[in-house]
């Protein structure tokens, strides 16, 4: 689904070059749950970044759904993310002047779908996530956990491949936290590929694979086992951070 | 199209479009009347003025008291005029057209103030007078010389021909043939039509009226007499300089004043409608750029204040285009809601104006181009900051908390 190889990413400003990922090689099979942890800075966010086309990498390959995407112009990359890749953010990013209705709507219209469609996927995404008596609501109107389900609505109408998520509990308290986690499993489990980025230990056990960023690399990998969902011992530097957070 | 969630989000922060929709509707009910003033005025300016304007001046002069010999005088100086190089023709008036200053009286179709009346500006001028106006005769004939004298002063005569423009044949016999036919003073006093001139503006160009003139076989009164004169077209100069210099020579009892050609005349008495054409342009420029103002800030401020929200729209499939559009048609919605209310304060504000003033009903073409003017200058101001927020960053919606 997702294969990273030698991928290296640095920011460069006039005073300093930060090297977010370096040498980051990783590969994610289809029907994976991969939970992304390490410390805070250590390139996890840039990881994704790349992972979802939201921003482009120096060197390395990236071959999404075994397409090669290291290569595609602006409006390609747009239409991947559109059609192949889910996003989930943590704070939520749903368009305060549209209802839960028009928020989902969002990336159907740019896919250009027709309205009888659209209406149908918005209806079933919305039932998935338990809001499906909430779409006429505004963002401001509902809990963090709604909104964040909003999101995953948002996310899932597309019927994506891939499922990215950056600390998607990240603003919610351990109940809404807990719930969004369970919405994530059930989703994986009806087939849908999720990479989550998170801090929370007890969130990550959830996940069928641990994955640890240290300082734009990979540590600890280890490939997919699909026979037992393995939990990879956390670091000792990591698990000192990941409690704090 | 994607008119409708725009609109929603519109309706749920109307303020900022609202103003902005308000000060294109203002701009553009103002823009479109002024302009509409500003074509009328310049309508004004360049109408055919009948008068040979470009070729034409004018000698103003004073008679020395006792010295002056009256109509033998004159005569001499228009046959020196008539005589020098370049000159088509001279005559005496008692006013000069396009000036602003001249005489009127009414004119009757039977007598004892009976019949049809019109009010007509009338002219005094000799059997030269058609040609030194440069004036195109198109039915019947020039004034008899015989009939051509001087009338005596605060008397009562009236004069035997009358040559009418055909607006004032018009007003007088609307449609009915007027060569031959008579025209009474108010006095009751004959005189008849011998001849019709196409068209001449006469002595207050902004009356609505200023085509109905009359000219008179009359050697004007030297106390208000003055010679006008018609040069060949690219003579004119020359002929004032000599027309300075010969009468200059000759000492009949008559002190030159000035030499002046018409067309500055007439350039002195449209100053006003020119001004205000210029006045009411910069008007209407000013409005354009407020209203450009307006709508750069407000796109602009609504791309500041999303760069979350458009990071977002990327990172779900939003390419750059679809971006820039978002913000056009947002825009264009807002623009078109205040071209809509525009048109309808136009057309009362055009209402008023024509109410008020005399003025024509404001053409509803004028509207249209209004609209479409107002649609551009929008555009063009949304542009640049609808370009500002296709360049955000799809990385926005990970890194924006
Ligand atoms: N736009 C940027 N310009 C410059 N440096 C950046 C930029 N974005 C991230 N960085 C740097 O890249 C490194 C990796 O950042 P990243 O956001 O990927 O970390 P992270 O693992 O997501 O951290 P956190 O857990 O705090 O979210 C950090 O040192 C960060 O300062
Ligand atoms: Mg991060």
């Amino acid at each position: 689904m997702l294969e990273m190889q030698n991928v290296t990413k640095a920011y460069r400003t006039d005073l300093l070059e930060t090297h977010a990922l370096r040498e980051f090689s990783l590969k994610v099979e289809k029907g994976e749950f991969v939970a992304v942890t390490g410390p805070s800075g250590s390139g996890k966010t840039t990881f994704l970044n790349v992972a979802g086309l939201l921003e482009t990498f120096d060197s390395g390959s990236y071959r999404l759904d075994g397409e090669d995407v290291s290569r595609l112009g602006d409006d390609a990359r747009s239409q991947v993310r559109n059609r192949r890749i889910g996003f989930i953010f943590q704070s939520f990013n749903l368009i305060p002047d549209l209802d839960v209705f028009d928020n989902v709507d969002v990336p159907l219209r740019y896919r250009r779908l027709p309205a009888a469609e659209r209406r149908e996927r918005i209806d079933a995404a919305l039932e998935l996530v338990g809001l499906a008596s909430r779409r006429k609501h505004l963002p401001s109107q509902l809990s963090g956990g709604q909104q964040q389900r909003v999101a995953i609505a948002r996310a899932l109408a597309g019927d994506p491949a891939l499922l990215l998520a950056d600390e998607p509990t990240g603003n919610l308290d351990s109940l809404m936290a807990r719930q969004v986690l369970d919405l994530l499993e059930q989703i994986n489990e009806m087939g849908t590929t999720i990479v989550m980025v998170t801090h929370d230990p007890e969130l990550a056990r959830r996940a069928h694979r641990n994955v640890q960023v240290i300082d734009g690399q990979v540590t600890d990998y280890k490939p997919y086992e699909p026979s037992s969902a393995t939990v990879t011992p956390l670091h000792p530097a990591v698990a000192g951070g990941a409690s704090r957070a | 199209m994607d008119i409708k969630p725009i609109l929603s989000s519109l309706r749920r922060s109307p303020t900022g479009a609202l103003l902005v929709a308000l000060q294109i509707a203002l701009a553009l009910a103002i823009a479109v009347n002024s302009l509409f003033i500003i074509v009328q005025r310049l309508e004004l300016l360049n109408r055919d003025h009948g008068v040979d304007v470009e070729n034409t001046f004018v000698v103003s002069w004073v008679p020395v008291a006792g010295r002056f010999a009256g109509e033998p005088a004159m005569r001499e100086d228009l046959q020196v005029l008539a005589g020098l190089p370049g000159v088509v023709a001279a005559t005496t008036v008692n006013a000069v057209p396009l000036s602003g200053g001249g005489s009127s009286t009414s004119l009757y179709t039977q007598p004892g103030e009976k019949g049809q009346r019109g009010d007509i500006n009338y002219f005094a001028v000799t059997e030269r007078g058609i040609e030194a106006f440069g004036l195109e005769l198109v039915e019947g004939r020039n004034f008899d010389a015989t009939t051509v004298r001087k009338l005596p002063r605060n008397g009562s005569e009236f004069v035997p021909e009358v040559i009418l423009t055909r607006a004032a044949a018009k007003e007088l016999f609307k449609d009915e043939p007027a060569v031959g036919r008579t025209v009474y003073d108010s006095l009751g006093q004959p005189a008849t039509v011998v001849g019709i001139v196409a068209g001449m503006i006469g002595s207050w160009p902004s009356w609505d009226q200023a085509g109905n003139v009359a000219l008179f076989p009359v050697i004007a009164d030297e106390q208000q007499a003055r010679y006008f004169v018609r040069a060949l077209p690219g003579r004119r100069d020359a002929a004032m300089k000599a027309a300075e210099d010969a009468l200059g020579r000759i000492d009949n009892g008559r002190v030159i004043l000035r030499v002046r050609p018409l067309d500055y005349i007439a350039a002195s008495t449209y100053a006003d409608d020119q001004a205000m054409t210029v006045y009411l342009a910069v008007v209407i420029a000013l409005l354009l750029g407020v209203a450009a103002l307006g709508i750069f800030g407000l796109a602009s401020f609504n791309v500041g204040a999303r760069t979350k929200q458009i990071g977002t729209r990327r990172a779900v499939g939003a390419r750059r285009l679809d971006i820039v559009r978002h913000f056009l048609v947002e825009n264009w919605l807002v623009t078109t809601a205040g071209v809509v209310v525009g048109c309808v304060l136009a057309l009362l504000l055009g209402l008023w104006l024509s109410e008020t003033f005399e003025l024509p009903r404001l053409k509803l073409y004028y509207l249209v181009a209004g609209a479409l003017v107002l649609w551009g200058v929008s555009l063009a101001a949304a542009l640049v900051p609808a370009r500002r927020a296709a360049r955000v960053s799809p990385a926005v919606a990970t890194r924006t908390v």
